[in-house]
């Protein structure tokens, strides 16, 4: 069932225990993203879009079910080497930018980098790649404090992107932005998938911003209720297949 | 090292907090060094007479009661015994100064023979002798008062009934680790103050006697034969090595230094738990960054190193300038010069340093290590709060 280089999740649940009580978020969820695929979560709130994008990103196991992204059954790895995975593997861009304060530009994107054996000289390289890329060449030396949202986000992004991550999680990404700064953002993430084969997911409200992905799936009391596809040119061949396979999911739930 | 920039960025993220932090290491092991070389210093300076082979003989009641005259002939008449003097603490004023510094009556003739670590010119030595009125002072007194050979020393009373006028005729030298602040006096003049000045009130006898023994296998025996033969008379004595009769003075603080060692504990653990709180604080802040870091891939192991790292410095940082303070403090500052003999000299010894320095580190270790755990085991989606 598992395709390679691709996200899978089969027969999903995740539950949360809060003392005595059990609550279901995500129940029985089938769900296909091809590799290079830019997908948009959406849904209300305690749908489940946030705890479906922990569960792909790697930051937390499903309880039922299997998550299978890049050819690795997530629930096969233990704490340290699941962490191993999310540094090679995924790269995090977050609402509130979470930069580190006390860093500079350079540095917060250099962090990630830190955690390879590349020599000074390699890691400032990949770093002012990764800034150049996100249109921040000569804000190196810049503090968060001294940026605007946009470009704080941006230095996010850059951060997500310096170890060259198959996978982009983003949660509400535009959130926090203005409209023209929120647009700046998108084009950035649709130039990453477009022309560096990113697979992005992305959790948002924003239907504008939705609207950039080349699909969204809709999600409702932890199931895939809706699946609209965006962007023609995406229809490569395994892009076709996830999108059928999901469509497929959904008339079951429905039915 | 490749983390030390973000180390130092934390630990100067919050300038007041972590400066406070500082300086509450840095005053606590200050005064604990303080505390502690105290009775390590005392301790040292009785090491470092046990080579020098001498014997104190006191008075059985204690230091309070004299010693009668008669012991000092005895004692040097034994044998095995160098040389002998009497030793009378005389406790004067000089100027309107109350224990300027430590004075004693002496028998010219011998004393040398029995500190043969301190040198004096042959022709001072004769002086002393000649001169009943005579006084020998240590180098750094003189230094300290700009006193030299000829001047006046007048003394007065206190705890004797007679005033000493005195004149300097000597200056004494030797190694560092003397007390360099001493005044010796003829004790036959101030005996005979005694009689024509004061109805031989306090006469005829010396405070404690000195004596230089041959060698350091005799000691034992010329202290118990000592006492002995004094042990039935109306004046028994006590004699001991003189590192034994130095240590005698702390351990005469001896609930008093165990209640120091234990004070200094509270005051380590007090200091742990105000880094602690600091540290606890500073992670709570950061609680987000840390799931930030956690979710970019940074492991337990990892995430642990760092914040005990920035603990470690912050508190190891203030534990250094504290020890390290008192350390330089203390030897640039002559203490002796204040303390009236009492205290010859103080300084921070390097074990007693390198032990403070140890505590800072290990304060800065245990601050850190619950924030630490903590963090490591805080999960990055409740971390993340919104998640992702």
């Amino acid at each position: 069932m598992s395709q390679v280089n691709s996200i899978v999740l089969e027969n999903v649940s995740k539950q949360y225990r809060r003392d005595d009580f059990v609550i279901p978020v995500l129940a029985g969820l089938d769900l296909r993203i091809a590799e290079g695929e830019f997908l948009a979560l959406m849904g209300p709130s305690g749908s489940g879009k946030t705890t479906l994008l922990n569960l792909i990103a790697g930051l937390d196991y499903a309880t039922d079910g299997q998550v299978i992204v890049h050819g690795q059954d997530l629930g096969e790895l233990s704490d340290s080497e699941i962490t191993r995975w999310r540094s090679e593997n995924v790269g995090f861009i977050f609402q509130l930018y979470n930069l580190i304060p006390v860093l500079t530009a350079f540095e917060n994107v250099e962090l990630p980098l830190l955690l390879t054996n590349l020599t000074r000289k390699r890691r400032r390289q990949n770093v002012m790649t990764a800034l150049k890329a996100v249109g921040l060449e000569g804000r190196e030396d810049h503090y968060p404090r001294q940026l605007s949202g946009g470009q704080e986000q941006r230095v996010a992004i850059a951060r997500a992107i310096v170890t060259d991550p198959y996978l982009l999680v983003a949660d509400e990404p535009t959130g926090d932005l203005d409209r023209n700064s929120a647009e700046e953002i998108l084009d950035l993430l649709q130039q990453l998938n477009r022309d560096f084969n990113k697979t992005i997911v992305m959790v948002t409200h924003d239907p504008l911003a939705a609207k950039r992905a080349g699909r969204e799936l809709h999600l409702d009391k932890g199931k895939l209720v809706k699946n609209i596809e965006l962007r023609p040119e995406y229809d490569a061949d395994s892009v076709s297949a996830a999108r059928s396979a999901d469509h497929q999911s959904i008339q079951e739930t429905a039915s | 090292m490749k983390f030390l920039g973000y180390i130092l960025r934390n630990a100067r993220r919050s300038p007041v907090r972590t400066f406070l932090t500082m300086a509450s290491t840095t005053v606590s092991l200050f005064l604990t060094m303080v505390l502690l070389s105290y009775f390590t210093v005392n301790d040292a300076v009785a090491d470092s007479i046990k080579l020098l082979n001498r014997i104190v003989t006191m008075s059985s009641q204690g230091l309070a009661q004299p010693v009668p005259i008669a012991r000092v002939r005895e004692i040097a008449a034994l044998e095995g015994v160098k040389a002998a003097t009497p030793f009378s603490w005389y406790g004067g004023k000089f100027n309107e100064e109350v224990m300027p510094f430590a004075q004693f009556g002496v028998d010219p003739s011998t004393i040398w023979e029995v500190y043969d670590e301190l040198s004096v010119p042959e022709e001072q030595k004769k002086a002393f002798v000649e001169k009943r009125d005579g006084a020998v002072i240590g180098r750094r007194l003189a230094q300290d008062r700009n006193l030299k050979v000829g001047d006046p020393l007048p003394l007065k009373q206190d705890l004797y009934p007679v005033d000493m006028n005195l004149t300097v005729v000597g200056i004494y030298d030797g190694t560092p680790d003397r007390d360099l602040r001493m005044c010796f006096f003829n004790w036959d003049f101030l005996n005979e103050e005694l009689k024509s000045r004061a109805n031989g009130q306090m006469a005829d006898n010396a405070g404690v006697v000195i004596a230089k023994v041959a060698s350091a296998d005799l000691m034992p025996t010329l202290s118990k034969a000592i006492d002995a033969s004094y042990a039935n008379s109306d004046t028994p004595t006590r004699t001991q090595t003189e590192e034994a009769f130095a240590k005698m003075f702390s351990e005469m603080f001896g609930d008093l230094k165990g209640m120091i060692r234990w004070i200094s504990l509270a005051v380590l653990v007090s200091l742990l738990f105000v880094a602690g709180n600091a540290m606890a604080m500073a992670m709570r802040e950061r609680t987000t960054e840390m799931a930030v870091l956690k979710a970019i891939g940074f492991r337990r192991g990892l995430v642990v190193t760092l914040v005990l790292a920035e603990a470690v410095l912050v508190a190891g940082l203030g534990g250094a300038i504290g020890t390290l303070g008192a350390k330089v403090f203390f030897d640039l500052v002559d203490l002796g010069k204040y303390t009236a003999g009492m205290l010859p000299f103080f300084f921070v010894p390097w074990s007693t340093a390198l032990i403070g320095l140890g505590a800072s580190l290990f304060i800065g270790f245990a601050s850190g290590l619950l924030p630490a755990i903590q963090s490591a085991r805080l999960s990055v989606i409740d971390g993340l709060r919104k998640v992702v």
